[in-house]
Formats: structure tokens, sequence, C-alpha cells
């Protein structure tokens, strides 16, 4: 992965004398890792641009020049890519195989760099450590540290990079646990976490490209935060839980993110966390729409929470998602009025 | 106790010739029709790939003609292929029907599980039939495939249209009808002598069109439209990047393709460097591939939302600029017309045989898939 053209590239710019400037495109991964790259690159030396939050410009300039199958994070990915690549010496796409043995993300995952790579002519140079968890430790050691010499010949320093990174990450998964979103939890904004005790709950389950995408989905979490709900995540779930509810199922589900996904779900229905659940899927989603069945099959057993099914894509219309997300919450508000009125009612028969 | 698998392609030939032997109950569904999508399509999650529809299609079918027993292969990823089973199950659950699901993994660390079905499968067939009959089976496709080569290769000959086509359904006749080896062998001389004696046109110039693509699309006619009958009509010398004995027969050579899946992945790889699961990877080294030896075009087919192809998909622009080769990917749906299809191949044969005019060197054929012709 570490080619030629790469070093090259380093020496010419230790003679310019200049940090290089990499970009991160601000689209499907983006919301997950984000602090760990960037504490790593600057930690290297490096200048971390991103590309921001989604705009109309970005998605449609990402629509025209990806492929017509692709899902709606992929487009956005692209445009966010194509915003970036004037303004930067690289771009930093890496390529997450797999996150534990066995597994694997979602197939765009693993083709991403090439993706990226022929979106257009003049492509800078794009950067892509191959993260595979199903090989060995030394095989993730090795790509990280092909990454790090890019920028320094000092071994040392990579490796602190690297741990430094790691924490920043880890305080800042357990920030995304403590119900804060990715642009709050990265001291980007300020506003008010999705947990605060109000009157609803609901369960927003979803990738986070699509859940946290403002733009793509048309800030659903504000609205529900509006209309006086309180948010799950998958993040919030403990990890405890969705392993438990994932290796009940009779066929081990492969791919990483939809694991989590479904043990959100399903102990949020078990475990009676939310009053109902809202299921974000990106149209062609390849993994979602296998698993979209199964998860309304094992909910069922589970009794019957409400759950909503949202298919986003570029042509998603803000009215036709309000109007639906608002008859939801509507819908849940009269059966929780309902189910106290009952717990009301057998108090006082008691 | 009666066994039921969706089609895919020649696998028909494959298993009822592995049942026969057996001496094991099995019930073939209908062939694929338009009523097969429309009842897949009904039951199956709204933007799930094409096979997975029509295979839903399929199992109603078997399951309304008597069927009780479904088998299918699993996997492990990163493709949804290997997720098909359990959908399934789910989505024919859901639907009502009555039926019990046998996914084959077939990995290591699922032996177990695998030596388990099989056994319940095989209705207390000793497991030496098992193995013979599995055998036989695989000698059956690897010669269907043969047969299905060759008539790629010539079909652009034909003196009088669609005679290759029907010399080659009496040749699978043939070589369905035998059950032992002497008898294969002999199915063999006949059939391969059927379909040279079709009449041949000498006096034509081929041009040469190589199709890759997610391997449900290219082996079965039903799905692909016709399209390498079409390109033979169309005075093409067609060749197939993946048959089903290579697919069976996971030992990375690719027997009858004949070219190792290393030397694939080594031509995709300055385009596509690691796999992304299906056939992704191997379309882009076999387009690759098919402009080293000289071929005139490439006709890539993928379902609608197949997640590796439509990587692939994005790639092959790049590949086509750069190797200065055509590419026509075909996406393929259960909404898509035949005559749409028709009228892209026809544009993209005679863009072809400009090229080959223009280009490319007359006559010359393509360089080393030429031990079959």
């Amino acid at each position: 992965m570490n080619n030629g053209d790469n070093i090259s590239f380093t020496t010419e710019l230790g003679m310019e004398k200049r940090s290089m400037r990499v970009g991160v495109p601000s689209g499907l991964l983006y919301y997950r890792y984000f602090p760990l790259w960037k504490s790593f690159l600057e930690y290297l030396g490096a200048e971390v641009e991103e590309s921001g939050k989604t705009t109309r410009a970005i998605l449609s300039a990402g629509v025209s020049k990806a492929e017509n199958e692709s899902c709606l994070p992929v487009k956005v990915f692209y445009g966010h890519a194509l915003a970036l690549k004037d303004r930067v010496d690289a771009i930093f796409v890496p390529r997450l195989v797999s996150l534990e043995k066995k597994t694997h993300t979602c197939p765009k995952l693993l083709g991403l760099p090439d993706l990226v790579r022929s979106a257009a002519e003049d492509m800078p140079m794009v950067i892509s450590p191959t993260i595979d968890f199903h090989r060995s430790l030394w095989f993730n050691y090795r790509a990280v540290y092909s990454i790090g010499r890019i920028f320094t010949s000092n071994p040392f320093r990579i490796i602190w990079a690297g741990i430094h990174a790691w924490r920043r990450h880890r305080e800042y998964q357990k920030k995304l646990a403590e119900g804060w979103e990715p642009l709050l939890a990265m001291g980007k904004e300020k506003g008010s976490p999705l947990c605060e005790g109000r009157k609803l709950r609901i369960g927003v389950i979803g990738h986070h490209y699509n859940i946290y995408d403002t733009f793509t989905t048309m800030s659903l979490l504000e609205r529900l935060k509006g209309y006086g709900a309180d948010i799950i995540t998958v993040d919030m779930v403990p990890d405890a839980w969705k392993e438990e509810e994932v290796s009940r199922l009779p066929k081990r589900i492969y791919w990483n993110y939809e694991r989590e996904l479904v043990g959100a779900l399903l102990a949020c229905a078990r475990r009676r966390l939310v009053d109902g659940i809202i299921f974000i899927i990106s149209f062609a989603c390849g993994p979602d729409s296998m698993i979209h069945i199964l998860c309304e099959q094992e909910k069922r057993r589970l009794g019957n929470i409400p759950m909503l099914t949202l298919v986003i894509d570029e042509h998603t219309g803000e009215a036709g998602l309000i109007t639906r997300i608002e008859a939801f919450v509507d819908m849940l508000n009269r059966k929780k009025k309902r189910e106290d009125r009952e717990k009301i009612g057998e108090l006082v028969a008691v | 106790m009666k066994i039921a698998w969706p089609h895919m392609g020649s696998l028909e030939v494959v298993l009822t010739s592995l049942f026969d032997e057996m001496e094991v109950d099995y019930i073939l569904p209908p062939p694929s029709s338009q009523r097969t999508l429309e009842i897949g399509a009904k039951h199956s999650p709204e933007f799930a790939c094409v096979p997975l529809k029509t295979t839903v299609g399929n199992l109603i079918e078997a399951i309304e003609k008597g069927a009780d027993t479904l088998i299918m292969v699993a996997g492990k990823g990163p493709c949804r292929f290997g997720f098909y089973a359990e959908t399934q199950r789910r989505v024919l659950e859901e639907a009502g029907y009555q039926f019990r699901m046998f996914p084959l993994e077939f990995h290591w660390d699922k032996l177990f599980e695998l030596v388990k079905t099989i056994n319940y499968l095989k209705q207390g067939r000793s497991w030496a039939r098992f193995v013979r009959a599995v055998r036989f089976a695989l000698h059956k496709a690897y010669l269907v495939d043969q047969l299905e080569q060759q008539a790629l290769h010539q079909r652009w000959q034909d003196k009088q249209e669609g005679a290759t086509s029907a010399a080659l359904k009496k040749a699978y006749q043939l070589i369905r009808e035998s059950s032992s080896f002497e008898e294969l062998d002999r199915a063999r001389r006949e059939a391969f002598q059927l379909l040279y004696e079709v009449p041949k046109d000498e006096g034509r110039e081929p041009i040469y069109i190589g199709i890759v693509g997610e391997f449900y699309l290219v082996l079965d006619p039903f799905f692909n439209l016709g399209t390498e009958e079409q390109l033979g009509r169309l005075g093409a010398y067609v060749e197939r990047a993946v048959y089903l004995t290579d697919w069976l027969r996971p030992s990375g050579k690719n027997p009858v393709g004949g070219v190792p899946d290393r030397v694939i992945e080594e031509a995709a790889r300055p385009y596509l460097s690691h796999t992304v699961g299906g056939e992704g990877i191997k379309s882009v080294g076999h387009a690759v591939l098919f402009k080293k030896e000289g071929f005139d075009g490439v006709v890539h087919l993928l379902p609608f939302t197949c997640m590796p192809e439509t990587i692939a998909k994005g790639i092959l622009p790049m590949v086509s600029k750069d190797l200065d080769i055509p590419i026509l990917s075909l996406v393929i749906d259960e909404q898509t017309g035949k005559a749409g299809v028709a009228t892209r191949l026809e544009a993209f044969a005679d863009l072809a045989r400009f090229r080959r005019k223009k280009v490319n060197h007359r006559g010359m054929l393509p360089a080393f898939r030429t031990h079959l012709a």
C-alpha cells in the first residue's frame, strides 16, 4: 500500500519544508474515527483538513460523479472527496476490512480507496492503510507504521502518535456512549445532549453516517429532540448487550456494523429501553436490506415495540419525512398516555 | 423428504445427476419465468439483489410443487450471498410456507455441521456412494461447461441462426442421460461432434467480446436476457470470465476459464487492490486480461444494488480509459426489458466491429484462451 510515489513525495515535501495537508472527507467512517485519524495525523505533523458538513453542492457533486447504483452515503462521500481534492496534498481514506475475527465491513468500504482514486482524473494521492483485524496484529501495526513513515522517519514518534490517537479515540467513544452527537463530542458545536429526561424515548437505529449526517436526514435528531423525545443511538447501548443479542441469532451476522445495529435494536426491544424505534436505512444499502427482515421478525418475537423504517436517498423530500416522523411521535405519545392511564387505574384498583 | 434447490445456470445438471445417483427424491422447480420473478420480488426485501428475489421465487414454486426440504449454499461474506439462506428462510416463513431449510457452509470451522447436514440429507446412503456421486456430478459439470464454452466460441459462424443453441441442447440431453463414466466419455465425443457439425459460414470475420460480472447473471441466460446468444448472433466470438466448474471447484485454478485467480488479482491490482467480495475484483481483473488478449470489448453484467459489482462498475470506466477498450455495464433487475438490452448490445457490437477494423489487427485471434477452440 505504501508504493514508490508516496516516498518520493515525502522527500519532495521535506525539501519544501512545509507540512503536508491531508484531507479527510466527512462521510462514512468519519463519524466513527475522525478524532483518531486527526490526532494521529496531527501528531505526525500533518495539517488535517475536513470537508465540513454535507451541503446541497457536495451532495449534487457526489451524485453526478458516483455510480447510480451506489448507496446514498457513498455518493455523499464522493462529494466530500471531490470538494477536498483541490485543497490538499493527499486524501486519507483508510480501508477498513474487518474489526474482529471472522467479520467484514461492507464491501463498499473495502473498495472505497480505489473508488476515490477513480473518482476524478486529478485526484491527489490517496493514503489508504489496510486495517484488517481478521489478520494478525503485526499486519495492522505495519499498515499504521507505513502511514507514519510518509510523514516522519522517527519510529518512536509513530508509535507515540498511535498511542496518543488511541487515547483520543477512547475518550471520543465514551462521549458518544454518553449520548453526545459526533460534532458535539468533537467539541465543534454546542447543543443539548441526546438524552436529558424528556417525556418520550426513541431509539434511532442506523449507521453513523446515516443518522448523524444532518443534511441527508434533514436534522432528524434535532427534530426529535424538538418533539420532546430522548434519543438512544447504537453507541449508547452497551457492547455486551449488543453482543448478547447477536449471539442468540441462528446465523452469525458477518458484517461488523450490522452486528452492532441488530444487537442494539434487539437490546432496545428486549430490555424496553425505548418507547419506539426509528430504523434508518439508505436506499440500496446491501447489508441493511438483508437484516431488515431479520430485525422485524426477531423484534416481533420480543413484543410489540413500534418501529418506523425510513429509507432515505438523495430524492427524499423533507415534507414526506417530517409527516411520517410526526405521525410516529404522536402515536407513541398516545400509546404512552394510554399505558400511563392503565397503570394509574391498576394502582387505584389496588 | 423431497429436496429442492434454486436454479442457477446449469447447476441443475449437476444436482439432478447427484441425486439420481444417490436415488434420493428431489423436486426440480419449474424453469425461471416471469412469474418466478414476480412472486420472488413480492416477498423479498425491496432492494435486495435480483438473484435473491429469483431464488426466493424458485423456492416458492418448488414448495408449491411439493418440496419440503430446501438446500442452499451459505457463506461468510462480505457479499450478501452468504446471507441468502438465512434471508430466504425468513422470507418464506413470513409468507407462511411449511418447509425445512438446510444451509450448506463450506469452510473448515463449519465442517462438523456440514457433515451432519449431508448425513441427514443422504438418507442412509453410504458415504462412499455419496463421494462417487459427487465426483461423477462434477465431471458432468465440467463437460457441460466445456460444451458451453465451445458454443460461445463458434456461435458467430452459424449459417442458420440458432443452430448452435439447438445442438447444445441436444448435447446437454446426451450428458444428462449418461449414468456411468464410460457413457459420459461416449457422450463427450458425440456432444462435441454435434457442435462441430453445425454448418458454418467460413467467410465471416468475428469480433471478440468478453463477458465479466456477477456469476449468477453471467451463468443464467434467463437473467442476462440471453446476452451471450445475442452477441453470438451479432457475430461475436464470446468468452466468459466465470464458468460453473470454476465456481464449484474452489482451488483457484479455474480449469474452464483458464486463468488462475492469482493472475486475475495481479491484473486488477493497479485499479482495485483488495478483494471486495463476490466477483468484484475478478470483473476488473478479467477486463484487463481481455484487453491484453486482444479482445474488442467487454460486457459487464451486474444485478441492481449488487455491492461488489457496483464497486467494479465504478472502477471499470478508468480501466476502459487507461487501456482503451470499450466496456458496457448492463445493470439488470426484475424490471429490465429485453428490447433495451438488445439495442445496447447491437450498438456495442457495431462499435466493437468498427474498432476491430480500425484499431485491432484483422483476423487476430485472442492469445491464450484458444486451447479448446
